[in-house]
């Protein structure tokens, strides 16, 4: 059947016009609407306060351990609503002596898989024998103030709270892996599902103490307890196939406990407060002359401060 | 004197010619089809655990092709599209027009799996359509793709319609579509802000210039493999012109992109800065085979001197190189934007196999990539068989 060859009659024209230009506006419509601000998808407000009775018959010292004290402040700011606190981390890289402690505690806590890790600490070797010196970087989620990851997000399962952290919600993630390529900082992981034991009978000997071939240990299926809500890995249960990132330990702090990396550092070299109380330590530190952000020009605003 | 391919696959005329042709492309899809359900089969029964992407390089070869898909059914459905309604001699027929749809919606489906298969979550895939947010290319895309197919399969309908007024704009809105998807997925990695190799609004101009390559390719590789719908001498020399016209098509395009791309590149030389070490990658580094041999020789050289003899054959032979080629361009663009990691040392800061600035596709990817070829393959015959059918019910002739 051939087609005549006008190219389109007027109402078919004005049809075409009509469609596209509908189209178009209810493209930019859906797009304004998801850029305005939007009602926090955290509870606010009085809910939040925690009353911590952690440290309360221990009275406050001179020259007392700096975790006492960040521990008190972190008290002191569980009292407050959430939206009223601002969580940040200093870390004094000229204290860090590249013990892994932190990466390890973290592992533990959060019962982190292969492949899956929140705070790794790298190493710098510069300069020639015998003037040689290495520097140790820890490098967490920076739970930017403008985060690149969490727009990129297709379901909005990834956010930044009140409080300044940006969190992950495993149940809602569907692992697209768009937030990994978005951090800059590599602060993101996936978690493929694997375990520590499966590969543990490639290459070694034949005999009764040979590992079984993919066995997975019962310990490696225990659930961890990220954002305070139990994670069970089994069937391919969230965090599996999710993005994974470090969220200040939220679990620990609403039972007044610091973040494991902190607790865990042995060189005190990292610190952990409430950005908002003025008399923090965290403050006092983070407002030194040799404070630095990690690849600033990029202007995600990063809330971990190194002293360098 | 010209030569040409034509197998029919019992969709149009049959030749003896077209019947060995035809034994050969069904071994081949079937070749293919069991390697791609084997390689499906992996993926469900292993997870993520035999692909070779990890943290650090998030996407690999099903993202590349998926891109791919995404560019030749945007690219088709244009050019049909513009051929039909400008009344171009080897598309003004509706015969010729749902052919082009036809392989536009079957080169989006696989492009769905790819992405569905990649997922962590693949039975969280819809929702992106459940509860988007727009702030998302991917949330817009998934979206766009999705109405898309939608106004296609109307379109598909309405051809079959002796008078529809609905027909044409319709067309019109598919087509404005088709040109955006393909160009908003180059925004998909512009909108990465963080990263210097992607950052850059020549990517969308390039994902859309191989669009059209790539849609011209597609049409041209099947306009001379299942041959006209009519018998006679003027349907012949109505498919010659379509298939000349094509040519023009592809060849411009590639053409335009080599420009572009090469427009990005030569930044590189002439003021060396951030993104430099990902194009020495693709050109100088490990990336260099992928680059100079699949897309430039294999993807560009060869096709436009295939294109340009006289043999119809040799045309076919050129296009489908040309999906070869950009295929290979895909990942020229995905890979390298994911292989320099911005903070010195994280590589070596904890080592596991998820955590190096290293991929290649393993056998299991390429399985499933041959599952989203056969697919595609298996869509485009019964659509056609579908449209000759019901074009044959309505009392059309083509």
């Amino acid at each position: 059947m051939k087609e005549p060859r006008k190219l389109m009659q007027r109402r078919e024209f004005v049809l075409a016009a009509g469609l596209v230009g509908a189209g178009t506006a209810v493209g930019v419509a859906a797009i304004v609407k998801d850029r305005l601000p939007s009602e926090p998808i955290d509870p606010t407000g009085e809910g939040t306060v925690r009353n911590l009775s952690v440290l309360k018959n221990l009275k406050p010292q001179e020259q007392e351990d700096v975790l006492v004290r960040m521990q008190r402040e972190l008290v002191t700011a569980m009292a407050k609503p959430v939206e009223k606190r601002h969580w940040i981390m200093v870390i004094d890289i000229r204290k860090c002596i590249g013990c892994y402690a932190c990466t390890i505690g973290c592992v533990a806590e959060n019962k982190l898989p292969p492949g899956v890790v929140y705070r790794p600490v790298t190493t710098h070797e510069s300069g020639e024998f015998p003037n040689i010196q290495i520097r140790f970087m820890p490098r967490p989620c920076m739970h930017c103030n403008n985060p690149s990851c969490v727009p990129v997000c297709p379901v909005k399962a990834t956010w930044k709270r009140p409080d300044g952290v940006v969190v992950i919600d495993y149940d809602k993630c569907i692992g697209c892996r768009y937030c990994l390529n978005a951090c800059p900082y590599g602060a993101r992981t996936s978690d493929f599902g694997r375990y520590y034991s499966s590969d543990a009978a490639e290459g070694a000997q034949a005999g009764k103490d040979r590992p079984v071939e993919g066995r997975v240990l019962p310990w490696q299926r225990e659930p961890n307890n990220e954002y305070a809500k139990n994670w069970d890995r089994k069937d391919h249960g969230s965090p599996v196939g999710n993005a994974r990132k470090c969220h200040f330990c939220l679990h620990r702090l609403e039972v007044g406990q610091l973040p494991m990396c902190v607790t865990t550092c042995i060189g005190r070299a990292t610190y952990f407060g409430d950005e908002n109380d003025p008399n923090s330590l965290v403050v006092a530190l983070k407002t030194k002359n040799n404070v630095q952000t990690l690849i600033p020009h990029w202007g995600n605003q990063p809330q971990c401060f190194y002293i360098v | 004197m010209t030569s040409h391919v034509s197998a029919s696959f019992g969709i149009g005329r049959e030749t003896g010619a077209a019947a060995s042709w035809n034994v050969v492309v069904w071994l081949l899809w079937i070749v293919l089809l069991a390697a791609g359900v084997y390689g499906v089969a992996l993926r469900f029964a292993y997870g993520h655990q035999l692909a070779g992407y990890g943290s650090f390089v998030p996407w690999g070869l099903w993202i590349g092709l998926y891109f791919l898909a995404i560019g030749m059914s945007g690219g088709a459905f244009v050019l049909g599209v513009v051929g039909y309604i400008l009344g171009l001699p080897g598309f003004s027929n509706r015969s010729e027009l749902r052919i082009a749809i036809v392989l536009s919606v079957a080169a989006l489906i696989p492009a769905f799996i790819g992405v569905a298969l990649d997922l962590g979550h693949t039975e969280r895939l819809f929702s992106i359509l459940s509860s988007p947010v727009f702030t998302s290319m991917m949330a817009f895309n998934a979206w766009m793709y999705n109405i898309f197919l939608v106004v296609a399969a109307v379109c598909w309908l309405l051809s079959f319609a002796r008078d529809s007024l609905w027909l044409k704009p319709l067309l019109v809105l598919g087509a404005f579509m088709s040109v955006l998807f393909p160009s908003q997925s180059g925004v998909f990695f512009e909108a990465v802000r963080t990263n210097d190799f992607w950052h850059s609004p020549i990517l969308s101009v390039l994902f859309l210039a191989s669009a059209i390559a790539l849609g011209g390719a597609g049409l041209l590789v099947v306009r001379a493999l299942i041959g006209p719908e009519a018998v006679g001498d003027e349907a012949e020399a109505e498919r010659t012109r379509s298939l000349d016209l094509l040519r023009i098509v592809v060849i411009s395009a590639i053409a335009v992109h080599e420009v572009f791309e090469f427009a990005e590149f030569s930044i590189a030389f002439w003021n060396p800065g951030v993104f430099s070490p990902n194009v020495m990658f693709v050109l100088f580094g490990n990336y260099w085979s992928v680059f100079w041999l699949l897309h430039i020789l294999l993807g560009v050289i060869v096709p436009l001197a295939l294109l340009l003899t006289p043999s119809r054959g040799l045309w076919a032979l050129g296009a489908l190189l040309v999906v070869v080629g950009f295929a290979a361009a895909r990942m020229t663009v995905l890979i390298p934007g994911q292989i320099a990691g911005q903070i010195p040392g994280l590589q070596a800061a904890f080592q596991d196999v998820r955590l190096t600035y290293h991929y290649s596709p393993t056998v299991m990817e390429y399985l499933v990539g041959c599952f989203m070829v056969a697919v595609g393959a298996a869509l485009f015959y019964v659509g056609i068989k579908l449209s000759r059918l019901l074009a044959q019910r309505a009392g059309l002739s083509v």
